[in-house]
């Protein structure tokens, strides 16, 4: 497969998982294997004084995959911009998702917000991937202060809704210049694979592994809707058309006219 | 006695503070490696914690990485 490039690197897969929501760590690693991915994200929480747990990045071969922190939790750019460097003290890896999502309910990023954290980190020397809802406009106004890329939604986060966005992701793909990961409600792997079909650069997927009964087992579903998605879209899909053209021979029919 | 706001949450040290970051995650029983520190807003990197000198009524916050989507 042909590879993704963000941010000069090199990616042979096109599947990013989230690592929120496995039952256990063993569980995790065993799904991030299958799924063949080299970019998992994580999140930046305060430790619990009172009651210390083992350390969940025991668990993420760090040679094997990047590590994307995300500013979940934050509620405005300063909030974002504060977690992002603290992630970066903490990995010395300078990539960043920005998620900004004040509303609890939906969790649907703000985009006034995201987009002036985006123009901070990005001139902090930051990689960043910005979440955002599909929006054509804000994803050209992201581009042109130099994100990575830009990430829009499919449905809100954890919804397994699918691509409800599916016009918009359609002009967004269509006019970027940078890569386009499908970010948030992919429930199914046909729901990747129609992304990855309608052109988008990768995917990211989370709860949709993490919740299934067979995390492993769906996390290898979604790496094979990935790779067809991605090669078929390559492969420029034959148009589609109102009435039917016959795939067998018009001719040579057993009967007299 | 001598307390540290650790997490938003005011915590006493009956034989005073921990004199450094190294320290004091010594007698919180965590381990260094995985944390990122900030005292008053300041970050301190890993490789500073044995030189980032504590005081007394300072706020710290110790954080790490959690799963996440």
């Amino acid at each position: 497969m042909d590879k993704l490039i963000i941010a000069g690197r090199e990616f042979k897969s096109r599947l990013l998982v989230g690592t929120g929501k496995f039952a256990s760590c063993e569980i995790m690693a065993k799904a991030l294997e299958k799924s063949g991915t080299e970019i998992v994200t994580v999140a930046l929480r305060r430790v619990n004084i009172e009651n210390e747990n083992d350390d969940m990045l025991v668990a993420i071969d760090r040679k094997r995959y990047l590590l994307l922190p995300n500013t979940s939790g934050a509620r405005d750019a300063d909030e974002a911009v504060r977690l992002s460097r603290l992630a970066r003290a903490a990995t010395g890896i300078n990539w960043v998702k920005l998620e900004v999502t004040p509303d609890p309910y939906y969790l649907l990023p703000d985009p006034i917000e995201t987009l002036k954290a985006a123009e901070i980190l990005v001139k902090d020397g930051f990689v960043v991937l910005p979440y955002i809802n599909a929006d054509p406009v804000l994803c050209k106004r992201l581009e042109d202060v130099g994100t990575a890329t830009v990430m829009p939604l499919a449905s809100p986060i954890g919804s397994n809704q699918g691509l409800k966005t599916r016009a918009a992701l359609e002009i967004i793909i269509e006019q970027s210049n940078i890569p386009v990961v499908v970010d948030a409600g992919l429930g199914l792997p046909s729901h990747a694979a129609d992304a990855m079909e309608m052109g988008a650069d990768a995917v990211l997927v989370n709860t949709a592994i993490a919740a299934a009964a067979e995390p492993a087992e769906m996390a290898e579903a979604f790496k094979l809707a990935v790779e067809a998605g991605r090669k078929a879209y390559k492969s420029r899909p034959a148009a589609a058309s109102q009435k039917a053209s016959a795939s067998s021979p018009l001719t040579g029919f057993l009967r007299n006219i | 006695m001598e307390t540290l706001k650790i997490n938003g949450v005011e915590k006493e040290f009956a034989a005073g503070i921990p004199a450094t970051v190294v320290e004091l995650l010594k007698q919180l029983d965590i381990e260094a490696a995985t944390v990122v520190a900030e005292i008053d807003g300041q970050i301190v990197e890993q490789a500073k914690f044995d030189q980032a000198a504590l005081r007394k009524g300072q706020s710290i916050e110790l954080i790490r990485f959690v799963p996440g989507g």
